[in-house]
């Protein structure tokens, strides 16, 4: 294809992409964040066991987890229809997205807020602190590092995803792959989108291990 | 009154396959400026009994009362209220990794509801008392453990306490730091008036620091008292094994009769020794001999071996109770 035509159709689909996996991830962690919490303190072990809500909740979880995300996205059509009043294109793909990656995000921050010592947290109980205190003040502080790691990990992961919806009709970096380099034999556009996939995943990476780094006390300097 | 008192404290942990009594009918009370340490081989339900006291343990049956208040008809919120006057200390420190000096010492009154200002005044206080001030802006892992714990200290009074807990506090110590930390507990409860309660498995620590003693074997309150009398005359066997764990005394050579005599007070300064030497004429054996300071009173104990003839074991033993000093047999 030729530069002129590759470039801003490139430029759309990195653009399409980082909306779909930035918003996503937003929204999977405002589900997934109240939802490892409530993992965290109802289980057995937590601050106010509760077994049969935690139970329940671990089994949803666990079902969605288990769904590959191309079958998921099929499944949950209706629900996309409903919210986004179409199946197809980058906003409608959000939909799928974040029911696919909120329990996957819920699984992160719960094993993130399972590494916090328990016995900081049993300080914390000594000195007459209440659930909320114990949340705000000492869990989520206390796993901020294994937090932002975590964070990096699943919009990888959410990025991943986007991409594969291109297969079934969502936009961006994936679908640009899909029909041309797939449907049309276009290899060269099929190369360099992957190439940008790989770049976009690296500074990912890059950034979220730099924060977490930077802003871990645990280090001596 | 008791500042603490506990009543016929049990306390069993149900688990699938078994049951363990940690505490059988424990009582005991605790009166206000008593350090008191709980001491007790591992597994013994001292760290259970502590936990029971700010209720971090619901007791199976019996009760709590501190300072008049029954624990159990607390509601939660009174509960967490009341725990803010009974601060606790831990074996690994458990402070906030990613909050410095002063934001740890902070978080205890922060948990408190007190204003911005007022939380940093006391924390200069505290760093003054503890000795932290050239280090309040670390954090956690660029301090020693000693300075951990003097940070936890400095946590643990930041809310005016009338009782301190200590879960092993010196014991991931060394000697040296060990003496430092209980150094600045005894300032603590000298100046402040504060109550400790000290658990611990080091005789040591009790000796040098504690006013009064209970000792704690396989869930149960065994011997309780001041320090003095518990360690001159241990009554149980679990006690003298705690006392003198490292002589060994409890297992003698068959066939060779030893006893364990006790000085008190002046009495370890008189040369007892060579004059039972002198007077009976006999010759014994030093099998060991430990002179301490409990309480700003010297006593010491030795066991000795004895002659081989029975009328010469005799006139020692006589000989010393003529002196009055506690004899027993081992
Ligand atoms: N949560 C629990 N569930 C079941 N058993 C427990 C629990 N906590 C303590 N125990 C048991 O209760 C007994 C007393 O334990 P505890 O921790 O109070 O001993 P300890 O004297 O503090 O010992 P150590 O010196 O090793 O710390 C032990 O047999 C222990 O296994
Ligand atoms: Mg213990």
């Amino acid at each position: 294809m030729a530069l002129e035509k590759l470039i801003p159709l490139l430029m759309d689909g990195i653009k399409d992409t980082l909306y779909m996996t930035t918003i996503s991830t937003l929204f999977a962690y405002l589900l997934g964040m109240p939802l490892a919490l409530a993992l965290v303190l109802t289980s057995p072990k937590g601050l106010k066991p509760m077994p049969l809500l935690y139970r329940v909740m671990d089994f949803v979880v666990n079902i969605f987890r288990s769904i590959p995300f191309l079958i998921l996205m099929i499944l949950v059509i209706p629900v996309t229809r409903f919210i986004a009043g179409k199946s197809y294109g980058s906003t409608a793909t959000i939909v799928p997205l974040v029911i696919a990656a909120a329990p996957y995000v819920a699984r992160m921050i719960e094993s993130s807020l399972l590494e916090v010592d328990p016995g900081v947290i049993e300080a914390a109980q000594s000195m007459g602190a209440s659930i909320p205190q114990i949340v705000f003040k000492v869990l989520i502080p206390e796993a901020k590092t294994s937090l932002i790691v975590g964070a990096t990990i699943s919009s990888g992961t959410i990025l991943g995803y986007s991409a594969m919806s291109g297969a079934i009709g969502g936009g961006g970096l994936g679908q640009i792959a899909i029909s041309y380099g797939y449907n049309r034999y276009q290899t060269d556009v099929l190369v360099a989108t992957v190439v940008l996939l790989v770049i976009l995943m690296q500074i990912i990476q890059i950034v979220g291990m730099f924060i977490s780094r930077k802003t871990d006390k645990r280090v001596r300097e | 009154m008791a500042l603490i008192e506990l009543k016929h404290l049990t306390k069993t942990f149900k688990g699938k396959t078994q049951t363990v009594d940690a505490l059988r009918d424990i009582n005991l009370d605790i009166n206000q400026g008593d350090i008191y340490g709980i001491i007790g081989m591992s597994g013994a339900g001292k760290s259970t009994l502590v936990r029971c006291i700010n209720f971090l343990e619901k007791p199976t049956s019996g009760s709590v009362v501190i300072d008049g208040k029954d624990l159990s008809t607390l509601t939660p919120a009174e509960l967490r209220k009341l725990r803010q006057e009974v601060s606790m200390i831990f074996q690994h420190f458990n402070l906030l990794q990613q909050r410095d000096v002063r934001g740890n010492i902070a978080f205890a009154m922060e948990i408190a509801g007190m204003k911005r200002d007022a939380i940093n005044k006391r924390i200069d206080e505290l760093l003054e008392i503890v000795g932290l001030t050239d280090r309040q802006h670390n954090y956690p892992s660029q301090l020693s453990g000693g300075q951990q714990q003097r940070v936890a200290i400095a946590r643990a009074l930041a809310t005016n306490p009338k009782i301190i807990l200590c879960d092993e506090a010196t014991s991931a110590l060394d000697p040296t730091t060990t003496t430092s930390i209980l150094n600045l507990l005894r300032e603590i409860n000298k100046k402040m008036g504060i109550t400790i309660v000290i658990i611990t498995h080091e005789m040591s620590v009790v000796e040098s620091t504690c006013s009064h003693v209970a000792i704690i074997d396989n869930g149960t309150l065994v011997e309780t008292g001041r320090v003095e009398d518990v360690f001159s005359h241990p009554k149980s066997s679990a006690a003298r094994k705690l006392i003198f764990r490292k002589t060994g005394a409890d297992a003698p050579p068959l066939g060779k009769r030893m006893i364990r005599i006790v000085f008190e007070g002046n009495a370890s300064s008189e040369p007892i020794l060579a004059d039972l030497v002198m007077e009976c004429r006999v010759a014994v054996n030093i099998m060991h001999a430990e002179t301490r300071d409990v309480g700003g009173k010297a006593f010491g104990h030795m066991i000795l071996q004895l002659p081989e003839e029975r009328v010469q074991q005799e006139k020692v033993i006589y000989y010393l109770q003529s002196r009055s000093i506690h004899v027993e047999e081992v």
